[in-house]
């Protein structure tokens, strides 16, 4: 493939962008014939506006914000396609020590439901509002906190006061007091539990067992025209799932994460990786992090009309069809011998207040 | 008009203020350093923010909408659908800029391009400057190879330099990166 310009690919710092890293350092792309260049970006809002404005031709990327962007809610309306599921899971929900202490009281409550209402009768107590931060209101740690504190008899809108913090920066905002919690990716919850700045409340598969966090967006008119590079890219990034995944590759995987670009810290990482010590770790392959069902995105843009952020004039199946397209992930799929998911009879997995998740029925996902 | 400026550059910030003083109906703020880009908004009440893309707190002013119901003052970015080429010089230059919500739309566009001129300009230095370092470094690299050689095979340092440029080729690969080999091999250190 000589000659074309390499696959510009955008990421934040976060543990789990692994794949791409894996699949570049570990040569899986370039073995596939394809170069790519990783842009690590500070904000969700740069990977979104290089998407949309081709500086970038793929993205690790929140599913929120994906829709939100394809449906002009931040801007115009952003030509984006998500191909594949990057991971699932590795969020926690950490709060400062006092809070967390305070809501023990004499025996710590046990469940997420327990729980949320333990936080719920803390928060109520306070003449103001606590501060939470989340990584961007678009985005899946946002959805699944307001999710269950809401199901705790929280009013996420009155209760707390939300404020969106870079990932990286959450860790100090809660030991400085700017915040009393954060959900956030890994491994800035973990980092913080290991300061001693912030106790693990719990991660955010407790509220929503299996379920995705990033996804892999690209720009529509890049896929279009460059559909080999496309399936390239993706087989790369499922071969690197798979490496991921296994709990051995754990230490290597870290010490990647922790060299250039990322530069994540070490042993924080690798507790929440697949062969981890961290109660909350990332998901790869496993759950079918790597398949991109739309019955999510539903549920993801369900959760935002709830928090009247989508107007009843946008219809949500339709709208999950377009940007969601497995249909582009089954040639790389089957070069790399990964059945594909019957969507109708796998479950999505359950919610902590007993839900089950509304996976309407949009069978043959493949045409 | 009240302009925001979010740079933590100085230099950018003060040829912006330079550019924009031609204007009289424009006021410049400035984003104190190490103050967050929310609380300045509020307590400043910009009607337009320049923000550098390199900040981290870009999400935090767009997620406003969502997330304060009661901020009277919703920030959203600023777009010419007209002129998406506009767009992503601007973005390619690491500029973006952001309107009140429910103040008529100031004339931000040439304003804009005054930074994305400066932004572009200020990009290109720096990347003259990368370059020129990163050869430094490649060049001290090298030395460091050669003198290795010179010292444990005893080779002249015309030698020392065939033997690399040899290696480099008979191996595709760059001469840096064949010192750079050899020194890692010898356990010797060299600068990242």
């Amino acid at each position: 493939m000589t000659g074309k310009p390499p696959v510009r690919f955008g990421l934040l710092r976060l543990a789990d962008s692994a794949p791409a890293v894996v699949a570049l350092q570990r040569g899986l792309f370039s073995e596939l014939g394809l170069t790519v260049e990783l842009s690590v970006e500070p904000s969700w809002a740069n990977i979104v506006d290089k998407l949309a404005y081709g500086l970038l031709d793929a993205a690790a990327m929140l599913p929120p914000l994906a829709l939100a962007a394809a449906l002009g809610l931040r801007g115009p309306p952003a030509r984006l396609l998500v191909p594949m599921g990057l991971s699932g899971g590795g969020n926690t929900i950490t709060v400062r020590r006092e809070v967390a202490d305070a809501i023990a009281g004499s025996a710590a409550p046990q469940g997420a439901m327990a729980k949320g209402r333990a936080l719920g009768e803390w928060l109520h107590a306070q003449p103001a509002p606590p501060r939470f931060a989340v990584v961007h209101a678009f985005s899946t740690h946002n959805l699944l906190l307001r999710y269950w504190l809401a199901a705790s008899g929280v009013d996420p809108d009155r209760d707390i006061a939300t404020v969106v913090i870079a990932p990286e920066q959450v860790e100090a905002a809660l030991a400085d007091g700017r915040i009393v919690g954060f959900c956030a990716g890994a491994p800035w919850g973990e980092l913080a539990e290991r300061n001693g700045s912030g106790r693990h409340l719990m991660g955010t598969s407790d509220v929503w067992a299996n379920h995705p966090e990033k996804c892999v967006a690209v720009a529509e008119p890049w896929a279009n025209a460059n559909p080999l590079a496309l399936q390239r890219l993706l087989r790369g990034l499922l071969q690197a799932q798979r490496l991921c995944e296994q709990p051995g590759a754990a230490d290597w995987v870290a010490h990647l994460l922790a060299g250039q670009p990322l530069r994540l810290p070490v042993t924080a990482v690798r507790a929440c990786l697949p062969g981890g010590s961290a109660t909350e770790r990332i998901r790869f392959r496993a759950g079918l992090a790597w398949y991109p069902r739309r019955s999510q995105a539903i549920w993801f843009l369900t959760q935002m009309r709830r928090w009247g952020w989508v107007g009843s004039e946008i219809d949500l199946p339709a709208a999950a069809g377009q940007l969601y397209r497995p249909d582009l992930l089954a040639a790389a799929a089957d070069a790399e011998g990964l059945a594909w998911p019957d969507t109708v009879t796998e479950p999505d997995g359950g919610f902590c207040d007993g839900a089950i998740s509304d996976r309407t029925k949009i069978s043959n996902d493949r045409n | 008009m009240k302009i925001l400026l979010a740079d933590d550059d100085a230099e950018r910030v003060r040829l912006l203020i330079q550019a924009l003083a031609a204007d009289c109906s424009i006021t410049v703020l400035r984003l104190p350093p190490g103050e967050s880009l929310l609380d300045a908004v509020a307590a400043q009440g910009p009607d337009v923010v320049l923000v550098d893309m390199a900040r981290p707190d870009r999400d935090g002013l767009e997620s406003l909408r969502q997330l304060s119901a009661s901020d009277p003052r919703p920030i959203a970015l600023f777009v010419d659908q007209d002129d998406p080429s506009f767009m992503e010089a601007a973005i390619a230059a690491g500029v973006s800029s952001y309107n009140v919500i429910g103040t008529p739309p100031p004339d931000v566009k040439p304003i804009l391009r005054a930074a994305v001129a400066l932004f572009r300009r200020h990009q290109q230095t720096r990347a003259a400057l990368d370059s020129a370092e990163t050869r430094l470094q490649e060049r001290s690299i090298i030395a460091q190879a050669k003198t290795r050689l010179m010292k444990h095979r005893r080779m002249s340092e015309p030698d020392a330099y065939r033997w690399l440029r040899r290696s480099a080729m008979s191996s595709g690969q760059r001469i840096v990166d064949v010192a750079r080999k050899l020194l890692h091999e010898a356990g010797e250190d060299t600068r990242p």
